[in-house]
């Protein structure tokens, strides 16, 4: 976590990013970002894999507890996780520009 | 079932998430998607707690049972079929070898029930459930018959039915639970739809095709064409789902919000 570039999201990559994106506009529990993320891509998120995957965005600090409400527990991002999210996020829109680009190309 | 699933995490990992976890999984009721699921986060969890670099991500671990399952869909379906014809056409007498085409296309199959239910989505665990275990014990009955068929006696073999009669009754199975593996399927919008249409039409048709094999209409021409062109849809459409199963095994992320 130090130096200049955030930590990486790693291994998980995939669930981990939807996770993170699903925190991004505010702290939600395990059912609420699984439902969330089906919302958004149409696919299942299995609580076994959101777990597996929030345990290590917590480790990592790109993710932190809250109390409790009920047993269940909300996340929210922490600051390295939004400055992590925005690059990751950045990167992948550069990527899908430059194989729109490509693809264009390669269509001509 | 929900803490049975919570035993398989290790001891420190339930101490600090076991109560939110355990909260999460009865949010809504459990489908063979979510058990698949926290078998493998489990897994992952206790190889993760041992330190151990080679990590299995639980999302690549899905992808390779739908594509496990998608190739053994096609797979069993194929065999299946090809031991079918070719048995009931073998006039030889003893055991006929395409028996055990027969037998490992439902081994198969049993592999597909299991590599592609667990992708069902959990809006519909109950008809998930049904659709996974039907054609499942369908699969398991018809493959005691065939192997009684060809190394038990003619006579009584099991409660009172004959081989024959444990096979059909398992070929009964499998295709009715084919069909709501199919309607399932369909529902969900996880598989192919196409795949899943043509399966249902193929067990719709083959119910009505069993009778006759059964001897409880007259068996002429018409129903062996019309048994040939329903196996080709009920077999069509395993190839169908399996094919489209290997195809969509990783979440898209081009799906995401703007």
């Amino acid at each position: 976590m130090n130096g200049s570039s955030p930590p990486e999201i790693g291994r998980f990559a995939e669930p981990a990013l939807l996770i993170l994106v699903s925190l991004a506009d505010g702290p939600k529990h395990g059912y609420a970002i699984m439902t969330d993320v089906e919302a958004g891509t149409g696919r299942p998120l299995g609580p076994g894999t959101l777990y597996a995957a929030l345990v290590r965005l917590e480790q990592r600090g790109l993710v932190e507890p809250l109390e409790p409400v009920d047993r269940r527990r909300p996340y929210r991002l922490t600051a390295v996780g939004e400055t992590a999210l925005s690059e990751q996020l950045r990167e992948l829109s550069a990527l899908a520009k430059l194989g729109l680009r490509q693809l264009n190309q390669g269509s001509r | 079932m929900r803490s049975l699933l919570l035993q398989l995490y290790p001891a420190s990992w339930r101490s600090r998430y076991g109560d939110e976890f355990v909260a999460l999984l009865e949010e809504r009721p459990l489908g063979p998607f979510d058990v698949a699921d926290v078998v493998l986060g489990a897994l992952d969890a206790q190889l993760h707690l041992l330190g151990r670099k080679t990590t299995p991500d639980p999302a690549k671990g899905l992808a390779m049972t739908l594509r496990i399952g998608g190739y053994a869909a096609i797979l069993g379906s194929l065999l299946w079929v090809l031991g079918f014809v070719a048995a009931s056409s073998d006039k030889s007498e003893g055991v006929s070898p395409w028996a055990f085409f027969i037998v490992a296309g439902n081994a198969a199959l049993l592999i597909a029930l299991v590599g592609l239910s667990a992708f069902q989505a959990r809006r519909y665990p109950k008809l998930v459930w049904a659709a996974f275990a039907l054609p499942f014990v369908g699969n398991v009955v018809s493959m005691i018959g065939v192997l009684a068929l060809v190394f038990a006696d003619e006579g009584p073999f099991v409660a009172g039915f004959s081989p024959w009669e444990v096979w059909i009754t398992g070929l009964f199975a499998l295709v009715v639970g084919s069909g709501l593996f199919a309607f399932a399927s369909w529902r969900t919008g996880s598989l192919s739809r196409a795949g899943a249409g043509l399966l249902a039409l193929g067990a719709i048709t083959l119910l009505v095709i069993i009778p006759g094999m059964m001897g409880l209409y007259s068996w002429d021409p018409l129903v062996s064409v019309g048994l040939f062109t329903t196996l080709a849809a009920f077999v069509g459409g395993w190839v169908i789902v399996g094919i489209g199963a290997v195809r969509s095994d990783r979440i898209s992320l081009s799906s995401l919000p703007g």
